[in-house]
Order: C-alpha cells, then sequence, then structure tokens
C-alpha cells in the first residue's frame, strides 16, 4: 500500500532517553561500558545504531541514548549504575520531545528555521549536530529511515505548531508513533 | 495593443491578455508581463509623481529598481502601501495606484509653489532658518516641514494586515549575484564542474543586457535550458542579494510568482539567507544622469530605459525622441528606437563616434561635439535646447522626450560591502571593485568590461578562476562557444554636469542640485560622507543611484580634484528598500516567540485556569476566568486552612554531579553546600560577580557527588549559563557535569498543615513523620506508582511538601494527589494565591531579586559564608553595599483597613513628601484578615519598624498612610513549616 506521496511526514517516537556523560579523562571507559552493552559511542557530530538503540554525540564526551521505553526511569537507573564512577547518567526522557521526520520535501521545510546545510552531500546519513529553529533548542541526526529531531518538551508544541504552519503548502502528514526500532532500522520509512 | 504608447510586441507583455488597473482613480488597461511604469506610459501618463521637497513634477526615468522618481502608492486589501516603484510592479487585474506627495491632485498640487521659492530653501536651509525660539523645532518647524516634504505615508502595516513572509537559509559553494551574460556563463561553468551553485537575478527575466538585443536570443536561451538541465544549478529570478555581510553570508529578498505565491497562501516575498564558500558579482552597470537645467522634466528619462520599455514591452516612450549621450553603448538605444520607426535626433558630447556613424547610415540626425543645456516644458519635456561644446551655436529641438546617458557606473555596491577597494578607470569613467580571491570575483559589466561577448567570457574566466580554487578541474569545452560579436566603439567623453540657469539635479529622489553640492563644498563640507549628510545626496530610497557618481564628480570640479580623489559614498545594506514584514519572516503572530507550556497545560486549561505569561511560560494565574480577587482568596485560603497544590514545574533545575560537586557549589552559592547532609536541602543564595544578588532556590544533595539545584523561574536560562560559564571557563578543572533538567521534572508543591496527610497518602516507601523526615528533608521516592523525588521544602510559609516526577507522568501523580486531597478539600492553586502566601510569608522572587538589590538590602547578609571564597565575595563586602541608608527589604500595610496597596507605590516620609525613600514592591490582600499586605524597599527600612509613612502613587492620585513592619508578617517563627 501506498500513502500519496506528501513533502514532510511526521511522527513522534516513544522512547527512553538517557544522557550519559564523561567525567574528566573518563570517556573512554565510558565506551567500553558502552560497547558491553551493544553501543558503539559515535564521535561528535554523529549518530550510531545498534539493535533498539541510537547514541548521538553533539557535545563532547556526552552522549544521549535512544532506547525503547521501560518502566519509569528504569533505562537511566540500569546506565547510572553501570557509569558510576566515570560518569553520569541523566534521565531526560521527559525532557526531550523525539520526532521522527520523513518525506521528500522534509529538508526544504526545515530550511525555513534551520541555518545548517542538511543537503545528505554535506550533512549525509550518521550526522547528527544541535542547532536552534524557530528560536527553539533542536538536536537533528540523519538516519536511513529518515531524519530525528529532539527537543526540549515545554516549547515542542510550539516547534510543532511552527512545523504544521510552515509545512502547509508542502503537505504535512502525520504518521503513528514510532519505536526505536524502526529508528534505528535499514528502511527508510 | 493597449494605449497609445504601444507600438509594437514586447519580450515580456502579452498582447492577448489585457489587464485593467487604475491610476489617480483613471481607468486604464496594460498587458500582463506589463509593469506598473510600462502601462502607464502606454496609456501616455508622463506625469506620475511629484517630487520630495520643491514638489516638482515628476514622470519615469529608468526601467528598474534603480528608479527615483516613480514611487506610489499601491491599494490592496492590506490597506495602502507607500513608496512602491512603478518600474518594478508587476501589474495584475484591478491594481489601484495613486501618485504621492501631492494635494490636491497630481496636475494641480497647491505646494509646488515649494518651488517659486526654491532660491529660499537649498540645502540645510531649516538648519539655518528655524533657530529661534527654541521650541519651536519640535512643535511648529519640524511637524510643518514634515507635512511639506516626504513621499509615501506608511500606514501601521501590523497585525492580522500585515502581508505573510518567510525566511529560507540556503546554502551553495557559488552565489552567482547578476544574470546578464557574464554571470549566465559563469554560472553554467561552476554547475558543469559539479559545484552547487544559486544564480540570482532581481529580474523577472534572466539574461541582463542581453534580453535587449535580438542577436543573443539563442545563445541565452540555449544557456538558460543548459542551466535548467544541471540539477547543481538553481536558477532564482525575481530575487535581489540586498546585502554581503562577510564570512559568505548573504541576505535576499525573492519576491515570488503569481503561481508561487498562490501556492503558498498568498506569501509575497521571501527573504533568503544564502551561505555561499565563493560569490561571483556580475551585478552589471546602471546608467548614470547628466546634470544639465530641466533634466528632471517629466520626459527626461536614462536612454536604457527607453531602450528597455521599447524591448521588453513593445512601448515608445516618446514620437520624437531626442538623445543626449556620450558613449557609444548608448547609440543600442538609439538604434533600436529609430528601427522602431520613431525619428531620432542624437547629441553626442564627443567629436566623433564610430556609434554615430552607424546611427546615421540609418538617418537619423546626429549632432556631434554638443550639448544639451536645458529641457522646457510645463509639465513634460516639449522643448531642448542645445550648444555646441563652447557654448555657442544654439538652438532648441522640439522633442517629446529627452534620452539622456552619462556613461554606465559598475554596480559596485555588494563588493564594497565585502571591502572591495574601489579603483578609478578613465576608459569608463567610472570605479570597479577589487574583490579580494578568497572571497570571490567580480565579471562582466560589474568590472567596467564592454560588451556582451566579453563580458560572458569574463564570467567563465572568474568561474574558472574559481572553480580550480574549490578542486574542480574545469574542462576546456566549457569556454569559448559563438557568441555574436561585440562592435568596436569610440571611447566615452566624461560629462557630469552642463551649467547654465535652472536646477540642475544629481539626485531627483531627495531633491538634491548640483548647486547644493558646491554650496556644502562652500560650507566646508568637502568630503563625500560629509557632503552626503550635508544635502542628503544618495540618502533617499533608492541611494542616489543614478546620480551618485554624478554628485561625487560635481564635488569633485568644485575642489579642484578629479573625481577618483573625491571617491563615492560608502553603501551599506540594504540595497533596496525592503518590507519589515520580510525581515520578521515567519516569526510573527503565534510564532513571534516561543511558548513554554507546563506538562499539566491541559489539564491546567481544562481545570478553568487563566493564564498569565511569565517569561517564555504559559502559567496558570488562578482557576477562573473571572477577575477579582475572591477565587484568588479562596485558592490561598484552603492552603492556610487545609491543603492546596500547585504547578512549580516552571522553576529551574540542574543536576550537578561529579566529585568536585559540592566545591563547585560552594563557589557559586554564598553560603555553604559542602556541609550539606545528604538526604537534605537546603536554601541558597548566589551572587553576581559583582556582589549584587543573582537568584535564590533550594539545592538538595541527593548522593555525596549528586546534587539538584533549583532557581527561580525567571533566572532559569540566566542561572544555568552562570553555572556553565564559570565550570567551563573559570574552573575547568573541577571534575562537574551539568545537566539542564528543568523539562524533564515536574514539580508540585503540596502545601497546607494537611499536607502530610495528603501526601502519605500517594508516596509510597517514605516515613513522612517530622523525626524521619524533617523540614527541608529530601528523597526519591514513588509516587503514585511512578519514581520521583520529595522534598519538604515550603515557599507558602505552610508544611508543604514538593513532589518531583518526570513530567511524562505528571498527569499520574497530579490526579493520585487530587483524589487523596478530595476529603480535605484540596484545590489547585495559582500563581496569584502562590504570590499571596509567598508575601504574606515574606519571601522574595523576582521583584525583590531585580538585580538592584545585595544580600543586605534582603536580611540575608548573615548567610554569606565567612570563610572560603564564593562568586561576588569581594565585591559584595563593598561598604556601599551594606550602608544603613540602603534600601532594605520591609513589610508595609496601609493603617486603614479598607485602603488597598499598589506595587510601585512611592513611600515618603510626612514631613518630607518630596523625597521618595523607598516603594511597595509587592501587595496583595491578606488571606485570613481583612487589608492588604506587602513588601518593600525602603531606605534604612530595617530601622523605621513601626514607623509611619506616607505612600503615595501620583498616576492613581492615591495617597494613604502606611506602617513600616517585619517582611515576615506570617509565623515569623517559622513554626507552621515545621510542624
Amino acid at each position: 500500500m501506498s500513502a500519496p506521496e506528501s513533502g514532510i511526514r511526521l511522527a513522534s517516537c516513544a522512547a527512553d532517553i538517557v544522557e550519559i556523560a564523561a567525567l574528566h579523562g573518563r570517556a573512554p571507559e565510558l565506551e567500553n561500558i558502552a560497547g558491553a552493552r551493544g553501543l558503539e559511542l559515535p564521535v561528535l557530530g554523529r549518530v550510531a545504531r545498534a539493535t533498539d538503540q541510537l547514541a548521538l554525540c553533539v557535545r563532547p564526551a556526552r552522549w544521549l541514548l535512544l532506547a525503547p521505553p521501560a518502566h519509569s526511569g528504569a533505562t537511566a537507573a540500569l546506565w547510572q549504575a553501570a557509569c558510576a564512577r566515570v560518569g553520569a547518567a541523566i534521565d531526560l526522557s521527559s525532557g526531550l520531545a523525539a520526532w521522527h521526520l520523513g518525506g521528500p520535501q522534509v529538508r526544504d521545510v526545515l530550511a525555513r528555521a534551520c541555518r545548517l546545510d542538511l543537503d545528505p552531500q554535506v550533512f549525509p546519513p550518521g550526522s547528527a549536530a544541535a542547532t536552534v529553529m524557530a528560536q527553539v533548542a533542536v538536536i537533528l541526526a540523519v538516519l536511513p529511515s529518515g531524519l530525528l529531531l529532539l527537543t526540549p518538551t515545554s516549547t515542542a508544541r510550539h516547534l510543532r505548531e511552527w512545523l504544521a504552519s510552515t509545512a502547509r503548502p508542502f503537505g504535512l502528514t502525520p504518521r503513528a508513533d514510532v519505536t526505536v526500532a524502526v529508528l534505528s532500522g535499514d528502511e527508510t520509512t | 495593443m493597449r494605449g497609445p504608447g504601444r507600438i509594437a510586441r514586447g519580450l515580456l507583455a502579452d498582447p492577448d491578455r489585457p489587464v485593467g488597473f487604475r491610476f489617480d482613480g483613471r481607468r486604464m488597461s496594460g498587458l500582463e508581463g506589463d509593469t506598473l511604469a510600462s502601462a502607464l506610459l502606454a496609456n501616455g501618463q508622463r506625469l506620475v509623481a511629484r517630487s520630495f521637497k520643491y514638489h516638482r513634477p515628476r514622470g519615469i526615468v529608468t526601467a528598474g529598481p534603480e528608479e527615483p522618481c516613480a514611487l506610489v502608492d499601491v491599494i490592496g486589501a492590506n490597506g495602502r502601501e507607500p513608496n512602491r516603484l512603478a518600474t518594478t510592479l508587476l501589474l495584475h487585474e484591478g491594481l489601484v495606484a495613486e501618485s504621492q506627495n501631492r494635494w490636491p491632485s497630481l496636475g494641480c498640487d497647491v505646494l509646488s509653489l515649494n518651488n517659486l521659492i526654491a532660491r529660499f530653501l537649498p540645502a540645510g536651509f531649516y538648519y539655518k532658518t528655524f533657530m529661534a525660539p527654541g521650541w519651536a523645532w519640535e512643535r511648529l518647524y519640524e511637524p510643518l516641514i514634515r507635512r511639506a516634504a516626504g513621499l509615501g505615508r506608511l500606514e501601521p502595516l501590523v497585525g492580522d494586515r500585515a502581508a505573510p513572509a518567510e525566511t529560507v537559509h540556503d546554502h551553495t559553494d557559488v552565489l552567482v549575484v547578476g544574470a546578464g551574460t557574464a554571470g549566465l556563463a559563469a554560472a553554467h561553468v561552476l554547475g558543469t564542474s559539479g559545484l552547487k551553485v544559486i544564480l540570482t537575478e532581481q529580474d523577472v527575466a534572466l539574461g541582463g543586457g542581453s534580453l535587449l538585443d535580438a542577436r543573443w536570443s539563442a545563445w541565452r536561451e540555449g544557456q538558460c535550458a543548459r542551466l535548467a538541465g544541471l540539477a547543481t544549478v538553481r536558477c532564482l529570478p525575481r530575487t535581489t542579494v540586498l546585502g554581503a555581510y562577510g564570512h559568505g553570508v548573504f541576505g535576499a529578498l525573492e519576491t515570488l510568482s503569481p503561481p508561487e505565491a498562490a501556492r503558498f497562501d498568498g506569501l509575497r516575498e521571501r527573504l533568503r539567507i544564502i551561505r555561499a564558500r565563493r560569490v561571483v558579482f556580475a551585478t552589471g552597470a546602471l546608467e548614470r544622469l547628466i546634470a544639465f537645467p530641466g533634466n528632471d522634466r517629466p520626459g527626461v528619462m536614462l536612454a536604457g530605459a527607453a531602450h528597455q520599455y521599447l524591448r521588453r514591452y513593445g512601448v515608445a516612450v516618446g514620437r520624437r525622441p531626442v538623445f543626449f549621450l556620450n558613449s557609444d553603448e548608448a547609440y543600442e538605444a538609439v538604434l533600436a528606437l529609430s528601427g522602431a520607426g520613431l525619428e531620432c535626433a542624437v547629441i553626442d558630447v564627443r567629436e566623433s563616434s564610430l556609434a554615430a556613424e552607424r546611427v546615421r547610415a540609418l538617418g537619423a540626425e546626429v549632432q556631434l561635439g554638443a550639448l544639451v543645456v536645458g529641457a522646457y516644458g510645463r509639465e513634460g519635456v516639449r522643448t531642448v535646447r542645445v550648444v555646441d561644446v563652447n557654448g555657442r551655436a544654439r538652438r532648441d529641438l522640439e522633442a517629446d522626450c529627452l534620452l539622456i546617458s552619462g556613461g554606465y557606473s559598475p554596480l559596485t555596491t555588494l563588493a564594497s560591502q565585502l571591502g572591495a577597494r574601489l579603483t578609478w578607470q578613465e576608459a569608463i569613467a567610472a570605479f570597479t571593485p577589487d574583490l579580494a580571491p578568497a572571497i570571490g570575483r567580480v565579471a562582466g559589466a560589474a568590472r567596467g568590461v564592454a560588451g556582451l561577448a566579453a563580458a560572458a567570457r569574463d564570467g567563465e574566466h572568474a568561474a574558472c578562476a574559481i572553480a580550480t580554487q574549490l578542486g574542480r578541474a574545469v574542462s576546456a569545452a566549457d569556454l569559448g562557444g559563438d557568441l555574436p560579436l561585440d562592435s568596436h566603439a569610440t571611447p566615452i567623453a566624461a560629462v557630469w554636469e552642463v551649467r547654465g540657469r535652472g536646477k540642475a539635479f544629481v539626485d531627483l529622489q531627495n531633491d538634491v542640485t548640483a548647486a547644493d553640492v558646491r554650496l556644502s563644498f562652500r560650507e566646508g563640507y568637502e568630503h563625500v560622507e560629509h557632503m552626503k549628510r550635508f544635502t542628503t545626496h544618495g540618502m533617499a530610497t533608492d541611494q542616489g543611484r543614478i546620480g551618485g557618481l554624478v554628485g561625487s564628480a560635481v564635488l569633485a570640479q568644485a575642489r579642484g580634484v578629479p573625481v577618483c580623489e573625491v571617491g563615492q559614498v560608502r553603501p551599506r545594506p540594504f540595497a533596496q528598500p525592503v518590507p519589515f514584514a520580510a525581515l520578521a519572516g515567519g516569526e510573527v503572530r503565534e510564532h513571534f516567540r516561543p511558548k513554554r507550556r507546563l506538562p499539566l497545560h491541559e489539564w491546567h486549561e481544562a481545570a478553568g485556569a487563566t493564564f498569565v505569561p511569565t517569561g517564555l511560560w504559559l502559567r496558570p494565574l488562578v482557576y477562573s476566568r473571572r477577575s477579582g480577587w475572591e477565587a484568588v482568596l479562596s485558592e490561598a485560603r484552603a492552603v492556610r486552612r487545609s491543603v492546596g497544590i500547585t504547578d512549580v514545574s516552571t522553576l529551574g533545575k540542574i543536576d550537578v554531579q561529579g566529585p568536585d560537586a559540592a566545591r563547585f557549589l560552594d563557589f557559586i552559592y554564598a553560603n555553604s553546600f559542602s556541609t550539606l547532609a545528604v538526604g537534605r536541602a537546603r536554601y541558597g543564595i548566589m551572587l553576581r560577580e559583582d556582589g549584587m544578588l543573582l537568584d535564590d532556590g533550594t539545592t538538595s544533595r541527593l548522593a555525596p557527588e549528586h546534587f539538584l539545584v533549583t532557581t527561580t523561574t525567571a533566572n532559569a536560562t540566566a542561572t544555568l549559563e552562570h553555572l556553565e560559564f564559570h565550570l567551563q571557563a573559570v574552573w575547568p578543572r573541577l571534575d562537574v557535569l551539568l545537566t539542564d533538567v528543568g523539562d524533564h521534572w515536574a514539580q508540585f508543591a503540596v502545601a497546607g498543615p494537611r499536607s502530610r496527610e495528603v501526601v502519605a497518602a500517594v508516596v509510597a516507601g517514605l516515613d513522612l513523620s517530622n523525626e524521619a523526615f524533617p523540614f527541608m528533608a529530601a528523597s526519591v521516592a514513588s509516587i503514585a506508582g511512578v519514581a520521583g523525588r520529595v522534598f519538604r521544602i515550603s515557599f507558602s510559609g505552610e508544611l508543604a511538601y514538593e513532589l518531583a516526577v518526570p513530567a511524562g507522568q505528571a498527569l499520574a501523580a497530579w490526579s493520585a494527589v487530587l483524589e487523596a486531597g478530595k476529603p480535605l478539600g484540596i484545590a489547585p492553586y495559582g500563581l496569584d494565591a502562590l504570590n499571596t502566601l509567598r508575601i504574606e510569608k515574606g519571601h522574595v522572587t523576582g521583584a525583590e531579586l531585580n538585580g538592584n538589590t545585595s544580600a543586605d538590602d534582603l536580611g540575608m547578609q548573615r548567610m554569606l559564608k565567612k570563610h572560603g571564597d564564593f562568586i561576588g565575595r569581594a565585591l559584595s563586602q563593598r561598604s556601599g553595599l551594606t550602608a544603613p541608608e540602603r534600601l532594605q527589604l520591609v513589610g508595609v500595610r496601609p493603617r486603614a483597613r479598607a485602603q488597598r496597596l499598589r506595587n510601585g507605590l512611592q513611600l515618603v516620609a510626612p514631613e518630607a513628601r518630596t523625597t521618595t525613600l523607598g516603594y511597595v514592591t509587592s501587595s496583595t490582600p491578606a488571606v485570613e484578615s481583612d487589608g492588604w499586605v506587602g513588601l518593600a524597599l525602603v531606605a534604612g527600612g530595617r530601622q523605621r519598624l513601626g514607623q509611619r509613612l506616607i505612600g503615595t502613587s501620583p498616576v492613581h492620585d492615591e495617597t494613604i498612610e502606611i506602617e513600616i513592619v517585619s517582611p515576615h508578617m506570617l509565623d515569623p517563627e517559622n513554626l507552621r513549616v515545621r510542624a
């Protein structure tokens, strides 16, 4: 079944989001800890995929991890225990909204606020960056399945309303929520 | 054919599609593709405007965005929009335009008598004339002058009436500005080399000068098709680059085509912010005017403009044109008009010209070595007076238009903005820019290259240089091509001004004459920038583009130096007027600034909350849509008597972890945190470097190396920045991790004497007894099944707990508390009730932490630690910050119970009512008793307890008697919070 080709598609992603941060000089150890959990931590400006998990890095020695939702705070607690004395794991599951964007004109719409060059040649799959759009903090990552956008929850509705009105000439199709598995998969949605 | 002036089929005007419009109430008809100017000319309308200062009749002078005179009001659905250029305004069905700066009508303008008294109104006359009395300038003279002068009047195009606009960010390897032959050629070479190219063109069609030459049609069309076939090249017609801002950033304004506008909901303009690695300025050259008496009469027009009206729209600007020119390039217009069957006469300054010979062969009359010394005719040119270069052999020619050309000045505006040095080129009598190769290149006529073919080749050369610079191999096949030949030309002979009786204008829009420029020199304004400011030459919306260099030349002549020594005035962005709406883009109305919403925003809304914006947040003010204090006091009473709940999720929350976390907080806070036990919270104050209070809040120790800092709502962002700055820049060696967790945690205060019962009902695994969980205790806990945190802290002065849960689970926790509190009459309370409670208790907030208060002012001097350093310590010890006469925090009550307090009420001593002693910062009706209470900052306030002062608000015409009391107006022993 093929849906009519619209300019931009938007889905929310239900995910636990944990920020892990390394204490001074402890990043390699943190990378080992993550590696043992099946996740290779990417370098600055990149996003890494593992089965059912994502890690992206837009601040030095800090990574944002996305995992399927577990019982309240459990994912963060697991990481907190694993990172003890090496760094910190902070639960941001409710602090950041995660959206999955796709469609042929998604970059045209984002160019109405995003100052970064999102051309796939410049910002290819695997790239991640923090920026500001519509006066709101935004983290963008390019995945084979589409674009991942993270934004603070208190202003998420503002950004979504901005996106809806800006995308109107292009056509915006809201989609059902997606899982982290869909995000981290190889399929373009 | 529409209108008597339409004599041929134009390139852009479609003869099968008539378009009706109105000008000054007169119904006229044009063609689709016409500009308002071409349609007016086709209809024989020569008089289109009155000038800025002298109200002289004016006509259309150019055919593009450089137009100085043909500015009109456009009346549309969004109201009246002034100063639209008739020369770029595309005609559409139903367009209504009106002329400006005339009363009662264009033909009969009362203030045209200014022209008769013009000898008393030279440049700067009002500075000298209207000097006394001093008061009269603002009240009398300026209003009068403003009424008499000026062009369109701005109506407030605001709110819903403003046309929509948007901003788009573009990125490219090379930006090519201008799509004449140089730009088209450059874009093609760059595009085929694989570089990303954006090609902008202010015109509706690509081609620039090649649009006027039929021999170039095939090349132009082929080139456009080739560019359209390149995925690397994006062509943006109708797009003007407005400014060059360095680091490869350019601003451009795109006017949408009608179909594109329809697709974008009526969007008219789009601001493009273009980031490019290199730039090619192929902006071409502008024909300039010649100053001679009467050079502003309707019918005097640039020769190239007449050529454009004929070629593009099939419009003859007159039947008997006389040309006055000094270069062979300008003869293209003579050839075109003669070819269309018009009887042309040419006055050429030079003694010989190859082009003149070609024109003569076609039968046109050419007088070489001659000058035009005047143009005459009441409402338009009728006679042109000609002399030989020695001023003899005077004769008058009959003419209905005078087409002038003083040569061509390369458009250097954008290159100049990027620091390009200007070099005088005698061969073209103009300046050309030298752009640093690391920025880009200037190509074609923009750097003085003459001829379309030469410009195309120059564009290719520039492109090759840039492609090589950016590591692209350029194949030789890109170069060359069969281009139509450029004709040989006789060099230009510079002519700037022909002096004679009458006004000779150098700036048509601001009514600046050559005599004004000389006056400026005599008054001592010799520098070109000073002359500009004295005369206003080049300060109008057209920035004096067609006369800028002429003004410089007149000044040079007055100073007795060559033009190159005088130079040109420095152009600044924007290159053309930009509507504010286009600059604002999409960030207007509901998108003007972000709104931060609480996790439970929808719940509060459904509960009937009235919201108040505080910073970016929308907070529930009171759970009632009615105004008045009753609902607020009822919410507050529930807290004082039983229990209430309020959403304090807006507080800033910063997670602080690491082995040096306690040390770091000791530096940040004025009081100690390293001594805080795990599981406890402490109220802290932080100072700015200058010793003044920055923020306050409670900070809890969750683990030996883990703290949670809370900040006030208002200062949340500033405090986080403060912490980050000091960690990253001042103490980078401290091993601390800061994370903003403000949005992650929802936080509710459950307050009131019975709050313990309610909290106990929803919290599992936590003994809430006074012994196990005393005042200022903190712990993790399960709240309604959600992993959260409980703090025993109080802002209301009552026994209270703050419960924190992840924002995503806020509703479950909030609902559980309401359910548990139902038997006790729990009610949610809003910001007003919260304020009421804290004012009674004497707690400070933004009104008192206002950036001007020190710790001592707010009675917190004892909190500053005696040992160890902290931010602001040194400067907080300044004697001035603890001086007894400083404004200090006190409580205030009106003496008469029925009287209300106001924030901002000034406090004075009864015996000295002209000297303010301080003011009321916060005020509220008391919750449990009649009357009002407030907090105030009063000089030496702590020494005034019990004193009576007068509170006065002259704007409200109020004066009441006030008593100074302790700020702790409720439970000063702090028994309730420890209950």
